[in-house]
C-alpha cells in the first residue's frame, strides 16, 4: 500500500472485508480489481462520481423518512460508491443457509397455528409463543394460501471477528430496502461499469419479476392471470419511496386502504371503470393495521373486511397474518432447534448467542453484565430502543435494569459482535466502517433468492449499528460468478 | 455440473387419516460421481424428522404424524455437483463373460445376482436375455445390448403399469414407464450373470425440445458391475449411459430398496397423488 485512495487505510483488529492483515496489508483476491480501480482515481474524479450518484438518488426520489426528528422527516439515503464483493463460494453456502431457515421458519408458522407439535415436545416453551404481541390465535387451523406464510423475507447477516457469516435476525413481516439494493446497482453500474463487467457479478434485475411471480402463485384464482396490488400505509410511511418503487416495477397498482373495499367476502378496487376483484394483496403494513374489524379499530389505514375474505380464501396476503410471531427476538434464539426438529439437519448459518431475560439464570447474567451486552427489545424493528453495553452511560444502563425486571419477556441480550468492516469513503478518506448484509428471500412455488443484498454500513465512525434510522448507510453488493 | 432439483409430492385424502408412518429416500448420494452440496426435505403437516442410513448406504428420513389429516405434502430440494463420468473413447470394454465367475462368489454381489422382490429370474427372462445376447462376449457390450433392447421393443406407456408390478408381468405385456424398464433389464442381466442393481434418481433433460422420457416424475435406471471397473450406469427408458446429467439418489436390489416415499397410514387410500419434479441446471 502506498499511494492513492487507500494510503492511511488501517484494518485494526477488525475484520476486513477487502484486506487481510499479514504483517502488512494485503487485498484479497477477489478485490484486487475493484482495489486497483478505485486506488487510482483522482480526487476530483471521485467527487464527480459521488454527486453523479447523489443527484440520481435525489433525481429518482430515492428516500426514506426518520420518525422523530425535528430536523425535515426525508432524507436521501447515503450511498457509499465501494462495492462490497462476495466470492462465489461464500455466497453459496450463505444461500443455503438462508433457505434452510426460511423453510424451518415457515414450517413453525404452520406447526404453531395448526397442531403446535414443537410446543407439545417442549422443545420451545409454550409461554414464549403464547405471550408474544404478533401471534395471532385469530388465524389458528386456518390453511393460508400454499401453505406458505412468509413469503418475502429479509434476514440480516453479520460477519464476526473470524469472518463467519451469523444471522442476526429475521424480518418476516414487512422487511424493506430491495429498493435501494436495485437502484445501487443502477447507480454502480454507470459510475463503474468496466470494473462491474470484468469482475462477472451476477445480476438482481430480475427481482421485481421474482416478486410478481412469487405474489402470483398465491392467487386463488388460478384459472385466469391474477390481480395483484400493493398496500401502502402512504406517503408517511419511512418506506413509501420503495413501495411506488416496487408498484412500478412490477406493473401493478399501489392502492391505500381506501382504495379498496370489501364486499361480500371479497376484495375489490376502486378504479376508474369501476370495481376489480383483487386476488393478492402484497400488504406493506403490520398486521395490527390491516382490518380494524378484527385488528386495531382506531386505525383507518386497513380495509375493513379484509380479514373475512382472507379467512374464507377469496384473497391471499402476503406476507401471511401472525408471521411476526418469526421476527420476535424470543423465538430467535430457538431457530437452530426448529431447523433440528423439522429438517432434521444442523443449521448451516450460525446464530448470535442470545440471553433471554425471561430465563431467570439468564437474566440475572444481563443485569450483571450491562456494560459487554446489547439488549434489544424483542419486538421492535429498526433499531429503536436499544442499549449497547460499552457505548452506555449509567444512567442509560440503570434505566435497562428497571424494564428488564418490570417486563423480562420483551427484552434480549447479546454479546457484542464486532462487526466485519469494510473501507468506505469518509470525510477523513478511506475508511474502515462495520457493515452487515439482508439478502431477500422470496418463497413462492420455489425458494428464490437474488445473489447479493443490501449492504448496510454504519457511517459514524465506531457505531455498530446500521439501521437507516440511525445513521446507516449502503453500499452495491457484489456476488461473484466464479 | 451443478444441478438443482425440486421435488415436491402432494398426497390427498378423502377423509382424515392418522398413525401415518413414512420414510423417505429423497437425500441424493454423496460418492465419486457427485456431491450433495445440500439436501433440505420439509413435510407438512409437521412433524419431527428424524434419519437413518439403511443397509444399502442409503440416507433415509423418516417420520410420523399421529394427527388427523386430509393432506400430506412433501417437498425435497437438492443441490448436486455431478462429475463428468462417460468417456466415449472409453467404455470399459474388454471384460469377457467368462470373467463374471471371479465375482460370483464376491459377497458384495450376491444380493444383485439373485431374484428380488420385484424381479424373477426365469426361464423367459433368461431365453430372452440369451437372444439378445446373441455372440457378445463383453460384459458391458451384453448390458449395452440389453438396454437397448428394451429402449427399442419396449413401449413407454403411463396406464399399464402400477408400482407394483413385476419384472415377469412387464415381459409379457412389453409397456411400461421407466421403474418396469429397469426391473427387466436387471432381470435380463443377471439371469446372464451380470450383477445389476436398481437406482433411483432424476436427470436433467438438456434435449432442446426436453424429448428425453420421464424427466417430469423421479427416475429410475440400472447400474451393472464391470469386474475391474466399477459400477456402471444404464437407462433403458432412454438408451443412454448414465452421465453427469444424472443424479444419484440411492440403489438397491429393486424398486423395493430405494422407493422414494413409502409408509401406512390408517385410512383410506388417497384421491390423489400429484408428484412435481424438476431439475434445474445451475451456473457452474
Amino acid at each position: 500500500m502506498n499511494s492513492g485512495q487507500f494510503s492511511n487505510y488501517q484494518t485494526k483488529s477488525f475484520f476486513d472485508e477487502m484486506f487481510y492483515f499479514d504483517e502488512k496489508t494485503v487485498v484479497k483476491p477477489h478485490y484486487e480489481k475493484v482495489y486497483k480501480r478505485l486506488n487510482g482515481l483522482s480526487a476530483d474524479e471521485l467527487d464527480a462520481k459521488r454527486s453523479q450518484a447523489v443527484s440520481s438518488f435525489l433525481e429518482h426520489g430515492v428516500t426514506f423518512t426518520v420518525y422523530d426528528d425535528s430536523d425535515g422527516i426525508e432524507r436521501v439515503f447515503p450511498f457509499d460508491l465501494i462495492p462490497r464483493v462476495i466470492p462465489k463460494a461464500e455466497w453459496v453456502i450463505v444461500e443455503q443457509g438462508l433457505k434452510q431457515r426460511i423453510l424451518a421458519l415457515n414450517l413453525f408458522l404452520h406447526d404453531i397455528y395448526h397442531q403446535a407439535r414443537i410446543l407439545k415436545e417442549g422443545i420451545i416453551p409454550k409461554e414464549i409463543v403464547e405471550t408474544c404481541p404478533y401471534y395471532r390465535k385469530e388465524i389458528i387451523g386456518f390453511d393460508v394460501p400454499q401453505d406458505i406464510y412468509i413469503h418475502i423475507c429479509g434476514s440480516d447477516l453479520i460477519r464476526n471477528e473470524e469472518g463467519t457469516y451469523m444471522v442476526l435476525e429475521d424480518n418476516g413481516r414487512c422487511p424493506s430496502g430491495v429498493s435501494y439494493l436495485l437502484e445501487n446497482r443502477a447507480i454502480m453500474k454507470r459510475a463503474f461499469p468496466k470494473t462491474y463487467q470484468s469482475m462477472e457479478v451476477c445480476s438482481v434485475e430480475a427481482y421485481p419479476e421474482l416478486l410478481l411471480r412469487t405474489l402470483e402463485h398465491l392467487s386463488p384464482r388460478q384459472s385466469q392471470k391474477p390481480v395483484c396490488v400493493l398496500l401502502s400505509p402512504g406517503v408517511y410511511n419511512s418506506a413509501y419511496f420503495e413501495h411506488t418503487f416496487l408498484a412500478r416495477q412490477m406493473g401493478i397498482e399501489i392502492v391505500e386502504g381506501r382504495d379498496l373495499i370489501a364486499i361480500d367476502n371479497y376484495v375489490f378496487m376502486r378504479t376508474t371503470l369501476g370495481l376489480v376483484q383483487v386476488d393478492v394483496i402484497y400488504r406493506r403494513l403490520d398486521d395490527d393495521y390491516i382490518d380494524p374489524l378484527f385488528f386495531k379499530n382506531d386505525s383507518i389505514l386497513g380495509v375493513p373486511g379484509l380479514m373475512e375474505a382472507y379467512l374464507k380464501g377469496n384473497v391471499s396476503l402476503a406476507n401471511a397474518v401472525g408471521t411476526g410471531l418469526a421476527d420476535d427476538k424470543v423465538t430467535y434464539a430457538f431457530v437452530p432447534e426448529m431447523i433440528k426438529f423439522y429438517l432434521g439437519q444442523d443449521p448451516i448459518l450460525e446464530s448470535v448467542p442470545t440471553y433471554l431475560c425471561w430465563r431467570e439464570k439468564d437474566r440475572n447474567y444481563v443485569l450483571e453484565n450491562l456494560d459487554k451486552l446489547v439488549v434489544k427489545p424483542a419486538n421492535e424493528s429498526g433499531g429503536y430502543g436499544m442499549l449497547i453495553g460499552t457505548a452506555s452511560t449509567k444512567q442509560e444502563r440503570n434505566d435497562f435494569k428497571f424494564r428488564i425486571k418490570e417486563n423480562p419477556r420483551e427484552y434480549i441480550a447479546q454479546p457484542i459482535i464486532s462487526l466485519s468492516r469494510h473501507p468506505t469513503f469518509c470525510d477523513e478518506g478511506v475508511m474502515g466502517r462495520h457493515v452487515d448484509l439482508r439478502p431477500f428471500i422470496l418463497y413462492g412455488k420455489d425458494i428464490e433468492i437474488v445473489p447479493g443484498g443490501l449492504t448496510r454500513v454504519a457511517l459514524k465512525k465506531d457505531s455498530l449499528v446500521v439501521n437507516s434510522s440511525q445513521g446507516g448507510g449502503s453500499k452495491d453488493t457484489w456476488v461473484l460468478k466464479n | 455440473m451443478r444441478l438443482y432439483v425440486f421435488h415436491k409430492t402432494v398426497y390427498r385424502y378423502p377423509d382424515q387419516v392418522s398413525n401415518s408412518f413414512n420414510e423417505m429416500r429423497l437425500h441424493p448420494l454423496s460418492n465419486d460421481l457427485q456431491k450433495c452440496e445440500s439436501c433440505l426435505i420439509s413435510v407438512l403437516p409437521t412433524t419431527c424428522m428424524r434419519e437413518y442410513l439403511d443397509l444399502n448406504g442409503n440416507l433415509v428420513q423418516y417420520f410420523e404424524i399421529p394427527e388427523p389429516h386430509l393432506k400430506l405434502l412433501i417437498e425435497a430440494r437438492s443441490t448436486v455437483n455431478t462429475v463428468k463420468r462417460v468417456d466415449f473413447d472409453e467404455f470399459p470394454y474388454g471384460t469377457t463373460m467368462d470373467k463374471l465367475r471371479d465375482i460370483e462368489k464376491n459377497f458384495n454381489c450376491r444380493n444383485y445376482l439373485q431374484s428380488s422382490s420385484y424381479v424373477e429370474i426365469t426361464p423367459t427372462v433368461w431365453k430372452e436375455a440369451v437372444d439378445v445376447r446373441g455372440n457378445s462376449n463383453d460384459v458391458f457390450q451384453t448390458a449395452y445390448q440389453i438396454m437397448e433392447f428394451i429402449y427399442l421393443n419396449y413401449e413407454y406407456s403411463n396406464s399399464t403399469t402400477t408400482v407394483d408390478t413385476l419384472s415377469s408381468s412387464i415381459i409379457k405385456k412389453r409397456k411400461g414407464v421407466c421403474q418396469d424398464f429397469a426391473h427387466v433389464a436387471i432381470a435380463m442381466c443377471r439371469s446372464l450373470g451380470i450383477p445389476a442393481r436398481y437406482v433411483s434418481g432424476y436427470f436433467f433433460d438438456h434435449t432442446r425440445n426436453r424429448s428425453m422420457r420421464g424427466s417430469e416424475a423421479s427416475h429410475a435406471w440400472i447400474e451393472v458391475l464391470i469386474n475391474g471397473h466399477g459400477w456402471y450406469g444404464l437407462d433403458p427408458t432412454n438408451n443412454r449411459v448414465v452421465d453427469e446429467t444424472y443424479i444419484i439418489l440411492g440403489s438397491g436390489r429393486d424398486y423395493r430398496d430405494v422407493a422414494p416415499i413409502t409408509g401406512t397410514y390408517f385410512g383410506r387410500l388417497p384421491t390423489s397423488m400429484d408428484v412435481d419434479v424438476s431439475v434445474k441446471k445451475l451456473g457452474n
